[in-house]
């Protein structure tokens, strides 16, 4: 599935081939904390897959729990997420895989998560939405 | 309720002084992309009971759907975004990014606006496989 998106401000701007089967929910306390949500939402696509179209990506490296080094991409003016990856060259010179952060993508109505990963840090409340008051108006 | 927290390089520190009711998810088009997930979610906190403890934070100002400027403040360093305020000096609420708050399992939100663009599956976590060793 094509699909493109970008950051906020407009400065960076991507096109992706994406498998919607591969969209996951991330619980884990850094995707919390870096989202500022209670979890993460990505889509995995393969480094060939994905086209950075504009714009420059700054990028933060966090150690995860496991002890890997992945690199967080953002756009430096906006502060927006737009994908993880591993740091550094892949053993064996093989393909990097890209978490795209679905909120990027302009056609993300159309995406469901297929799975939940580190549903142990999940905050309590998140399967409950249905119960939390809806207020139309501000 | 105190709480404290930051970003995930550890560049910015805050406290803040807190009501738990007072904890909202908004589901509005601009916070899912610039949270990169399906909504976010923020504690309102007035600015007077919110302390900077350490680090120096950037300002994006985006055009709310009010028609208002709104400062999106993030961690220059490593992106996590931090609060959103309105520009100026009176005084306000701000809106501190509930994943940044240490003590978030602790909060609940109490009320979700914006839900006319709420992604169609965030009232159905409980159907999605949860595959405990990613």
């Amino acid at each position: 599935m094509k699909v493109d998106g970008g950051c906020h401000c407009g400065q960076i701007t991507f096109e992706a081939e994406i498998d919607p089967e591969r969209v996951s929910i991330c619980h884990c306390t850094d995707c919390q904390t870096m989202s500022g949500a209670p979890f993460n939402a990505v889509v995995q696509v393969s480094q060939a897959d994905f086209t950075l179209k504009s714009g420059t990506l700054k990028m933060y490296v966090k150690t995860a729990e496991s002890g890997n080094k992945r690199a967080q991409m953002f756009c430096p003016d906006c502060g927006n997420r737009i994908y993880a990856t591993s740091a550094g060259d892949p053993p064996g010179g093989g393909q990097k895989f890209f978490g795209i952060r679905i909120g990027v993508i302009n056609q993300r109505r159309e995406l469901s998560p297929k799975r939940q990963i580190w549903h142990r840090s999940a905050q309590p409340w998140v399967n409950g939405l249905g119960d939390i008051p809806v207020v139309e108006k501000q | 309720m105190q709480v404290d927290g930051g970003c995930h390089c550890g560049h910015i520190n805050y406290e803040a002084e807190i009501d738990p009711e007072k904890v909202v998810i908004c589901h509005c088009t601009d916070c899912q992309t610039m949270s990169g997930t399906a909504f976010r979610v923020s504690a309102r906190v007035p600015d007077s009971d919110f302390h900077l403890l350490s680090g120096t934070p950037k300002t994006y100002i985006k055009i709310g759907a009010s028609g208002r400027d709104r400062e999106q403040v993030f961690c220059p360093e490593c992106g996590t975004h931090i609060y959103a305020a309105y520009p100026g000096s009176e005084p306000q609420d701000f809106s501190l990014r509930l994943g940044t708050i240490r003590q978030r399992a602790q909060l609940k939100p109490t009320r979700q606006i914006w839900h006319g663009s709420a992604q169609a599956w965030v009232n159905d976590l409980a159907h999605i496989p949860v595959v405990e060793n990613p």
